[in-house]
């Protein structure tokens, strides 16, 4: 059923993060796009945006674009992308589109930030 | 919806309405469109199949937008196929017919005879003077309303394009929309020349898919929007792989190997012969 993406951004140790629910597909590219501009703008210091799959049950291809058009805008923001919550069969999906080339992959959140904003980040 | 908390306020799972266990674990474990997905492939192997020449496909990885060399672009082609046809049945018509409704002198040739998820499609692009470039593509989804084919390196452009259909109001609208970027440097100086070809080739296979598919007059509405628009040099090396000047160089070799046999009296048509 399209339409029934949701997302819910926060600023957490100087991240942007972006927490996705539901399905992302072609309806999908209002809620992203908006979504990405409230996280960047409302920590405007931020340079990793976080993206939290982990509440996502249905990824299609139109999602992997719209995700791919995030990327595209980070960087040309300098920005970089990490994404977590995957499961193994979206994590696949990741490797064969070779998306996961660019974007780091977390099992969680916590572990997402933990990596980027410890001693070693 | 987006909703803000304050600065390192981490809102709690239950917030979202999940549970701690389902917070610790992805949703996602077994989505309803998994057969949807082609499985990891690290890099092609196609059959060789008659009707088409069949190079640079074989031992090459997949190529996305995030490694090709130009611009990203985002091109979307759009047409209205009228009240008469399900979303559903265009796309089955559209994906067991897809070479039916390319402009006369291209080739598509899948193992089978429908577009199924990790299917390697071989393709010889007609790409002016007599030349013929030969590639292929990857089917890395299809499910009932849509289905995306993937570029291997060395193809024109490094990304994706997919087909869908969806109603709008009353009617179903067909659209293709492609992700990609030039695959080198050598593409994104052809660019200009390159999208006004892929406007024409899709132009004319929607038109004539919205003929099969029943409308009346089909008119393609083309929109086109530059996503990123640096140019990524760590890519420039694509151009090893580049199929056009590969196509060329096997041209060249096949018709002086022909040279060759009809000189020395062995004759034989070459696999060529057909391009």
């Amino acid at each position: 059923m399209p339409g029934t993406c949701e997302a819910t951004t926060r600023a957490m140790s100087g991240a942007a993060v972006i927490e996705l629910r539901g399905e992302v597909d072609g309806a999908a590219a209002r809620v992203l796009a908006d979504a990405y501009e409230h996280a960047v703008t409302a920590d405007g210091v931020a340079t990793t945006v976080v993206l939290d799959f982990t509440a996502v049950d249905y990824i299609n291809s139109t999602g992997i674009a719209l995700i791919v058009s995030v990327l595209a805008k980070a960087r040309a923001e300098r920005r970089k992308v990490v994404a977590c919550g995957l499961s193994a069969h979206y994590r696949e999906i990741f490797d064969i589109t070779r998306l996961s080339d660019y974007i780091e992959l977390f099992p969680d959140l916590d572990r997402a930030v933990s990596q980027l904003t410890g001693p070693a980040a | 919806m987006t909703d803000t908390p304050g600065p390192d306020e981490a809102a709690p799972a239950e917030q979202i309405g999940l549970g701690a266990p389902e917070a610790a674990a992805p949703a996602s474990a077994h989505p309803r469109n998994a057969r949807s997905w082609a499985h990891k492939v690290d890099r092609l192997q196609p059959d060789l199949r008659e009707g088409v020449r069949g190079t640079n496909v074989a031992g090459r990885r997949l190529a996305g937008p995030v490694q090709g060399f130009g611009k990203m672009w985002q091109k979307t082609y759009r047409m209205n196929a009228g009240p008469g046809i399900a979303p559903a049945e265009a796309i089955s018509i559209w994906r067991k017919h897809f070479s039916e409704f390319w402009p006369a002198g291209n080739r598509f040739s899948t193992p089978i005879t429908n577009i199924t998820p990790g299917d390697v499609a071989l393709l010889d692009l007609r790409i002016g003077g007599g030349v013929k470039l030969s590639t292929g593509v990857f089917v890395l989804y299809a499910d009932a309303e849509s289905f995306t084919l993937m570029t291997p390196q060395g193809h024109l452009f490094a990304g994706w394009i997919t087909f869908s259909a969806a109603r709008d109001g009353e009617d179903t609208i067909v659209q293709a929309q492609a992700l990609f970027r030039a695959g080198d440097p050598l593409y994104e100086l052809a660019m200009p020349i390159m999208h006004r070809r892929e406007d024409q080739f899709w132009l004319a296979t929607l038109t004539a898919l919205g003929e099969r598919l029943g409308a009346a007059d089909p008119e393609v509405e083309i929109s086109r929007t530059c996503v990123d628009s640096r140019r990524q040099w760590r890519y420039a090396r694509n151009i090893w792989h580049n199929s056009a000047i590969r196509s060329l160089l096997q041209a060249a070799a096949d018709r002086r190997k022909r040279g060759n046999k009809s000189g020395t009296g062995q004759g034989g048509t070459g696999k060529d012969d057909k391009s």
